[in-house]
């Protein structure tokens, strides 16, 4: 049994080689003993060409099947572990969908069978408003133990991610590289707090570099372990709408948030919508509508549902109607001064934007822009 | 026959007198120069001896050995063509000993015997008054500028031969022949300035960076604008030396020093208008704090008093801005070179202008494509140390035409220098006895006696402290900003609002941190 793991482990690892065309190795070679004595030609006669030579020279590398056994014994020392698909850990979600990963590599934990998982996913160069419906959705997700997957991005992904694991929730992020590579650098306190409340997952075998060809894949892992997907923010033709496409072929439910028409990061997200995508309004109905849909009973049923409602603060009349004034798009002190109805100076203006943002209800985004915290 | 006349010579900014002395012996007819000269001094000597022949004077065979004392003091320039030739007519005889008595001698000589301008006469002329010499013979060009200082007679010389026939006459016939010129200072300070065509009113919207431009002018804060280009960043900053406190005599006198120093007075007397110095982002170090194999006063001194202005801040080599560090800090440029240190003073006000990210429109998304990496490598090229000497910081937007078309004109820039003049008279009031000038100068261990703050101010201070994750450095800039704000509203205490206000305008490097 372990020997034939490592086989499969091993055969994940040349990832040059397609799933198909290890799917046919496994099949030609049931026995990873009787690979090591079998010529260039032989492996011709059942592989495709360009594959058998690259085949060929991996086998030669490892030499014999005890090569081949000490090599995947290092990674375990590494705590990098491995699942396959026959192992009853592999995620059964996975299992469902079509091509799915042969085995995965991991550090951390899988998600568990019993755990009902959402993807949320979007554009790497989020505004401030993609910022603030993904942190909301992933703290509101946290906070009801609702695992949070996507691929540990710059943006929306990492974003959505560290609240989900800030409110105390678990959280995968799937790697377009090996699982021991930190890819963005700038996630890197993530990806270290992944690993200890959730996990870190691939397909590719660790050292692999984060190829721009391997994430299209990864994306289809991404969903294939939700059972929905929540696009936040996505411009048209991005990497996103891979992963969308992806999701539809599992028959995953895509929530879209909508977006402005003149928003160019939202011109993909208000295309899914047209197309017929789910909308999505907010956590609490976003999270009633899925337990409707998949009578799930495994959403903890004690958490309240309502939509969560902005409250509005006890403020003075002039900070209140500045406060109105405010959007979740940061918007400049004159802008906002301009939209009042009583005038005051862009000085007192200024002052009472500071006020707000130290009581917390607004927050400074740049040197002189303002929005609704 | 043996001769000494006076001249001068410039350390920096300063000067001091020289000794040039002349023997004519009988010998082999020869001319040798001493007295640790540079490589355009020794020179003198060709130029010295074409122009007395061109003068029309016939040197007779003399052995004649020129010394230029002191003599270990390193001379350079081309001022003593005109020292040196006067020493030698006077040795030779050619007037009487008493007439070059106590005239200190500046000039280069062309090979016709015309007399040219020469750099730091101002700063001679001011020395030689205060040892206590009377007259002044300069070029021509230079007459303006010697002649705004008081208790000395300037006069300007065209050529060899009208220093010759001056030196030659008597009496009366020597004020006919070259004229001295004075020109009162005090008057030349009360002529209005004009604008030269750039007024505050003329920048329509963009409210905050003219407050925060005021805020700057008052308190002589550095101020950083970041915006899309075409916000009027630029614009904004070229009206700033026009809001600032006029000069004072004391202060134009620096300033006029400086750029006599540097050559570039042209034929002005005194200059009256704040300098403006907006260098391209290409200078090289020496250009930027002086320098050179003749050492002269760079950018940031040609700045002194007045406002520098780095546009395109990122742009700007990194070491060319941090060699701007120890400038900004102690006020004045120090060249050390072999020979000995030279000091120039560099006290501006330096304000910075950028983009927010390389294409210029972040945080527009529906205009920048610009990824998070780039944006922080783009602001990443500032140096942190520089940032750290900015004590306001403000966003500009990208103006809209219907504010172009229909906004009011703003305030002028007569009515915004009222409100700086106000609180500079308050500034004065309060640093009187210090070495401090503006708010702006203030130091961290000075902050409790000039920007104390009341209890409740203390604890807005200290949750804007906690809140914006503050460093100590950080903490004292908006203390000094908000003092320059009260003074402003005329107010004895800093309030809240004050310090909420310098707070926005805090500069920051999580800026572009979103």
């Amino acid at each position: 049994m372990k020997e034939k793991t490592s086989y499969l482990q091993w055969l994940i690892s040349c990832y040059e080689l397609p799933g198909k065309v290890q799917r046919q190795i496994l099949q030609a070679f049931p026995d990873p003993g009787e690979l090591f004595g079998i010529s260039k030609d032989g492996f011709e006669a059942v592989l495709p060409e360009q594959f058998a030579g690259i085949f060929w020279q991996k086998c030669r590398e490892v030499g014999s099947v005890r090569g081949m056994l000490e090599r995947m014994e290092k990674l375990k020392e590494k705590g990098i572990c491995f699942v396959t698909q026959d192992s009853p850990d592999y995620p059964d979600m996975l299992r469902e969908i079509p091509d799915p990963p042969i085995g995965l590599y991991y550090t951390g934990r899988l998600p568990r069978s019993e755990e009902a998982c959402v993807a949320i996913i979007g554009s790497r160069e989020c505004s401030e408003y993609g910022r603030k419906v993904a942190s909301e959705l992933g703290r509101y997700l946290g906070e009801r133990s609702i695992p949070v997957i996507s691929g540990m991005a710059r943006g929306i992904d990492g974003i959505s991610q560290q609240a989900a694991l800030d409110a105390g929730g678990a959280s995968f992020g799937v790697l377009g590289c090996g699982v021991d590579v930190c890819y963005p650098q700038s996630n890197q306190g993530l990806y270290q707090l992944l690993q200890e409340k959730g996990g870190i997952l691939s397909a590719y075998p660790p050292g692999t570099p984060p190829l721009a060809c391997n994430f299209p894949p990864r994306n289809r892992i991404v969903s294939g372990l939700a059972m929905a997907v929540v696009v936040v923010e996505a411009a048209v033709r991005s990497g996103t709408s891979i992963t969308v496409s992806m999701a539809l072929e599992q028959g995953r439910e895509v929530y879209v948030v909508p977006g402005r028409v003149t928003d160019r990061l939202s011109e993909g997200c208000n295309q899914l919508i047209k197309d017929g995508a789910a909308v999505y309004l907010n956590p609490g109905r976003f999270v009633e509508e899925l337990e409707e849909a998949y009578f799930l009973h495994r959403i903890r049923p004690d958490a309240p549902l309502a939509a969560i409602r902005e409250e509005e603060p006890s403020l003075t009349p002039e900070q209140k109607e500045i406060w109105k004034a405010l959007d979740h798009t940061p918007k400049s002190v004159e802008e906002i001064q301009r939209s009042l109805s009583t005038k005051i100076s862009v000085q007192t203006c200024s002052i009472r934007l500071m006020e707000l943002t130290l009581q917390g209800k607004a927050k400074q985004i740049t040197a002189g822009r303002f929005c609704k915290n | 026959m043996y001769s000494t006349i006076l001249s001068g010579a410039l350390l920096g900014i300063r000067a001091c007198m020289v000794q040039v002395e002349v023997d004519a012996a009988s010998g082999l007819p020869a001319m040798s120069m001493v007295g640790s000269l540079g490589g355009e001094v020794r020179e003198s000597r060709e130029r010295v001896l074409a122009a007395l022949k061109n003068a029309g004077i016939d040197m007779p065979p003399k052995h004649v050995t020129v010394n230029l004392s002191p003599a270990d003091l390193r001379k350079e320039g081309t001022a003593y063509d005109l020292p040196i030739a006067v020493g030698l007519l006077e040795a030779l005889g050619f007037f009487p000993k008493e007439s070059a008595k106590g005239i200190l001698f500046l000039g280069e000589l062309g090979l016709n015997g015309e007399i040219r301008s020469v750099r730091g006469v101002l700063p001679i002329v001011r020395e030689a008054a205060r040892r206590g010499i009377k007259e002044c013979i300069v070029p021509e060009v230079n007459a303006c500028e010697g002649a705004v200082i008081p208790n000395v007679r300037i006069r300007g010389a065209k050529d060899l031969e009208q220093v010759m026939v001056f030196l030659m006459a008597k009496g009366k016939e020597k004020e006919e022949i070259l004229p001295s010129r004075t020109i009162s200072p005090e008057k030349l300070m009360e002529e209005p300035l004009s604008r030269q065509g750039y007024d505050f009113s003329e920048v329509k919207g963009q409210e905050t960076a003219k407050r925060a431009a005021l805020i700057a002018a008052a308190g002589f804060h550095n101020l950083l604008m970041l915006g899309p280009p075409g916000a009027g960043k630029s614009m904004i900053a070229k009206r700033i030396p026009d809001i600032m406190p006029p000069l004072t005599l004391e202060e134009s006198l620096e300033v006029t020093a400086v750029y006599s120093v540097a050559g570039q007075l042209g034929d002005r007397a005194l200059i009256t208008r704040r300098p403006f110095q907006s260098p391209h982002h290409a200078i090289s170090v020496p250009a930027l704090t002086g320098g050179g194999v003749i050492p002269r006063p760079g950018i940031i001194s040609l700045s002194h008093r007045g406002v520098l202005f780095l546009d395109e801040l990122p742009e700007f080599q990194r070491n060319t801005l941090d060699s701007m560090r120890q400038p900004i800090e102690d006020k004045q440029v120090q060249i050390t070179r072999v020979g000995g240190n030279l000091i120039y003073p560099a006290d501006f006000m330096l304000v910075c202008a950028m983009n927010p990210c390389p294409c210029g429109y972040f945080p527009d998304r529906n205009r920048c494509r610009c990824t998070e990496p780039q944006i922080k490598r783009y602001a990443s090229r500032v140096s942190g140390p520089i940032l750290d000497r900015i004590d306001l910081c403000v966003e500009l937007q990208a103006v809209e035409v219907t504010s172009l078309q229909q906004d009011p004109n703003g305030e002028s820039s007569a009515d915004l220098q009222k409100q700086v003049e106000r609180v500079r008279r308050l500034q004065e009031e309060r640093f009187r006895h210090t070495k401090y000038r503006f708010n702006g100068d203030v130091q961290a261990a000075d902050m409790e006696r000039f920007c104390a703050l009341g209890p409740v101010e203390k604890r807005c201070m200290e949750k804007v402290y906690s809140e914006m994750g503050l460093s100590a450095r950080s903490y004292h800039r908006i203390l000094k900003v908000a003092r320059t704000i009260a003074d402003l509203a005329g107010e004895e205490r800093i309030r809240a609002e004050h310090l909420l206000e310098a707070a926005m305008y805090r500069p920051s490097q999580e800026i572009w941190k979103q």
